[in-house]
């Protein structure tokens, strides 16, 4: 059977440029070898500027990102606002740390722009709550190492949303085409302070 | 090598379940049927470890019943699917884990539109045009792929089942012993005979 | 006089190097050396397979690059011949650009699924020895006897960890169009259509919906195509290029190494088929 983390498949890539953050996912479900769904995105809205991307076993990519999205609702009604991304951040490593006897079998990554400073946000999580902060990038899933290698070549500091985008973009389909169990399309998210850009890439379907 | 089959249609579902009770080498029944109707408008179709599939499957339809009586309104294909998947990824953290697959296939009530719904044991839910489970999912998946579109009538629906029917008995050395096929539509849930043709031999 | 008779009475070649020849013509080159040094150890056949077996244990130190569809089949017009050309260690994608389909000569085609460096090596050997049997032998080999060498050989290596799942296709005036199934196991059998390989069961359940022996060439191709299309899209250890092969009597001919995500959106856009695949958001 293998690693929980690489039965289903998929990847999740996060990049910072000017005054705006990528996050990108690919859209395989599979079970091993076998493609179950083209059309499972792993990327999930938190609220207008923070969104999660989430890969590893399916389940737990439904349960985390369903548990989430009532942590957050709970916290927009108490707190009467949207939750920021830094904030966030350490809900989702609080919250993962609290099965660290028996944890979900996920790599998280967060991206957003902090509404109040304005600055971009990214950071990667391992399965039981270590935060990753990174000023570039932050990859997951089971096409990480093709991610890194891409990221470490393709990435340069303070890219426009649409540098971004490509760069991004460019990242994911190269990497996801070099892992047999991630690719079949891909979803892209720009966030900048006030507009949110979302694109459906068409990956290779083999 | 139970068989579950599920096909959507531009306005019903199609579910199948393999007929043959299976334990170990021997068919105790050959007139299983491997599905629930949990509500008008949606059946569930399982297979996987003996004895859990039925309780896990009356374990739902009681409760997506007892829903319907305590607020008057019979829950979506959607809204099931999502439960379920719930009550399965409760389950796989459990002592003792139910080990069911299932196919849940529905027809809004409202709308009228036709869904289909992927589940595993773990939990795993996917949302897909045609599915299936076990040995069936290796055979048929790619002959679906070919000649599934989202807009077919009941009888092309019927003919694409039938091909997916003749390939597991070309293929799979152990006989299912024919399908149970169900339909849902908006006019609700009806049992389809599906007559078994014969023998089916490899070119 | 005498020695200018020894001269010319004298063979032009030396007995020794004569000699020779025959002895490898006989006893095979050493090129292809069959002498397979072995690890020094007990039961060199089950440590190797706990080696290489990367199935049952991820880590295994030696990788061997695997995952495969391949198919043939018969028809009225000879025989497809069709694999993907992915090769993967693992999840790892090694190569997109393998040619799985091994020109034995030009009317004999060999297919390699399992053991990339298995099928290479064994399917070369298995071209020397089909050119040896031409030359001895003053005519083509059978499809029948080069797919007998081939399992005979591999069956001498039974349990040392040989993995390979081949085809052997061709057309010879004394059979007319061949197939023949070979595998490590030693299995040998001819048929009217095999997939090998991880994807097998896909190619299968598009290959057995439509296949009829009266098939023109055209559509035959195109099953063909499209069989491995659908191995490529469902499962995650083949894809690449579509390599397909038409063995006629006259021999095989080539119908293109073509990369499959142009031929896939092309058949999703404009037949409609896989319809699972979004191709619009929402």
């Amino acid at each position: 059977m293998g690693s929980p983390f690489s039965m289903n498949g998929g990847a999740c890539v996060a990049m910072v440029g000017k005054d705006c953050v990528g996050i990108a996912c690919d859209l395989r479900l599979g079970m091993q070898a076998l493609t179950v769904s083209n059309n499972f995105p792993k990327i999930f809205g938190i609220n207008d500027s923070v969104y999660l991307g989430l890969t590893g076993l399916a389940t737990d990519v439904a349960t985390v990102s369903d548990l989430f999205r009532f942590k957050v609702n709970m916290y927009r009604l108490r707190e009467e606002r949207n939750i920021s991304p830094d904030t966030f951040a350490n809900l989702v490593s609080t919250s993962l740390y609290e099965r660290r006897f028996g944890p979900y079998f996920v790599s998280p990554v967060v991206a957003g722009i902090n509404q109040t400073s304005g600055k971009p946000f990214i950071c990667g999580f391992d399965s039981i709550g270590c935060i990753d902060f990174a000023k570039d990038f932050i990859v997951s899933g089971t096409a990480s190492d093709q991610l890194f290698g891409m990221c470490e070549g393709l990435y340069e500091p303070d890219l426009g949303p649409d540098e971004l985008f490509e760069t991004l973009s460019q990242a994911l389909l190269s990497a996801v085409d070099r892992d047999a169990l991630s690719g079949w399309g891909a979803h892209v998210y720009i966030i900048e302070k006030d507009k949110v850009t979302k694109r459906l890439l068409k990956g290779r379907q083999d | 090598m139970e068989v579950l089959l599920g096909i959507t249609g531009k306005d019903y579902v199609i579910i199948a379940s393999s007929k043959a009770a299976m334990r170990g080498p021997t068919v105790l029944k050959a007139t299983d049927n491997k599905t629930r109707n949990l509500n008008k408008n949606s059946v569930m179709a399982y297979s996987g470890e003996s004895g859990d599939t039925v309780q896990f499957a009356e374990l739902i339809q009681a409760n997506v019943q007892l829903y319907s009586m305590r607020n008057g309104v019979a829950l979506s294909p959607p809204a099931v699917s999502s439960f379920v998947r719930s009550e399965l990824a409760k389950s796989i953290r459990s002592k003792r884990p139910y080990n069911v697959n299932l196919l849940l296939g529905g027809v809004d009530p409202k709308t009228g539109e036709p869904s289909l719904h992927w589940l595993d044991y773990l939990g795993t839910e996917a949302k897909i045009p045609y599915a299936a489970h076990g040995y069936a999912q290796y055979y048929c998946l790619s002959l679906l792929d070919k000649h599934h579109h989202p807009d077919i009538d009941l009888a092309r629906g019927l003919t694409i089942l039938r091909m997916c029917s003749d390939e597991l008995k070309r293929r799979l050395p152990i006989d299912s012993k024919g399908l149970y096929v169900k339909i849902v539509s908006k006019e609700g849930i009806k049992e389809h005979v599906f007559e078994d043709e014969g023998q089916v031999l490899p070119a | 006089m005498d020695t200018l008779v020894a001269q010319y009475s004298c063979p032009a070649i030396e007995d020794t190097t004569l000699d020779a020849e025959q002895d490898e013509l006989l006893h095979g080159p050493d090129a292809l050396s069959l002498n397979f040094s072995l690890p020094p150890i007990a039961q060199p056949s089950s440590w190797l397979r706990a080696m290489t077996d990367d199935a049952s244990n991820p880590n295994c130190p030696i990788k061997i690059a695997h995952g495969t569809t391949t198919l043939a089949f018969r028809f009225k017009g000879g025989i497809i011949v069709c694999t993907d050309s992915r090769a993967t260690q693992g999840n790892w994608i090694a190569s997109q650009t393998v040619k799985k389909v091994i020109e034995i000569n030009n009317s004999l085609l060999g297919t390699m699924a399992g053991g990339a460096a298995d099928c290479q090596y064994w399917l070369a050997y298995l071209g020397m020895q089909c050119r040896l049997h031409e030359l001895r032998n003053k005519r083509r080999i059978t499809v029948a006897a080069a797919s007998k060498i081939l399992a005979n050989l591999v069956y001498s290596y039974k349990g040392m960890g040989l993995s390979m799942g081949t085809m052997c296709a061709g057309v010879t005036p004394q059979e007319g169009p061949a197939l023949y199934y070979v595998d490590s196991d030693g299995t040998r059998m001819a048929g009217n259509m095999f997939c090998v390989g991880s994807g097998q069961t896909f190619a299968y359940g598009v290959l057995d919906a439509e296949y009829r022996y009266e098939m023109e060439d055209e559509e035959a191709l195109e099953l063909g195509r499209r069989s491995i299309l659908a191995a490529m899209h469902r499962d995650a250890y083949s894809g690449g290029f579509i390599n397909l092969y038409h063995v006629k009597e006259d021999g095989w001919v080539k119908h293109g190494f073509s990369d499959m995500n142009p031929i896939f959106w092309k058949t999703k856009l404009e037949k409609g088929e896989f319809s699972n695949v979004t191709a619009d958001m929402e």
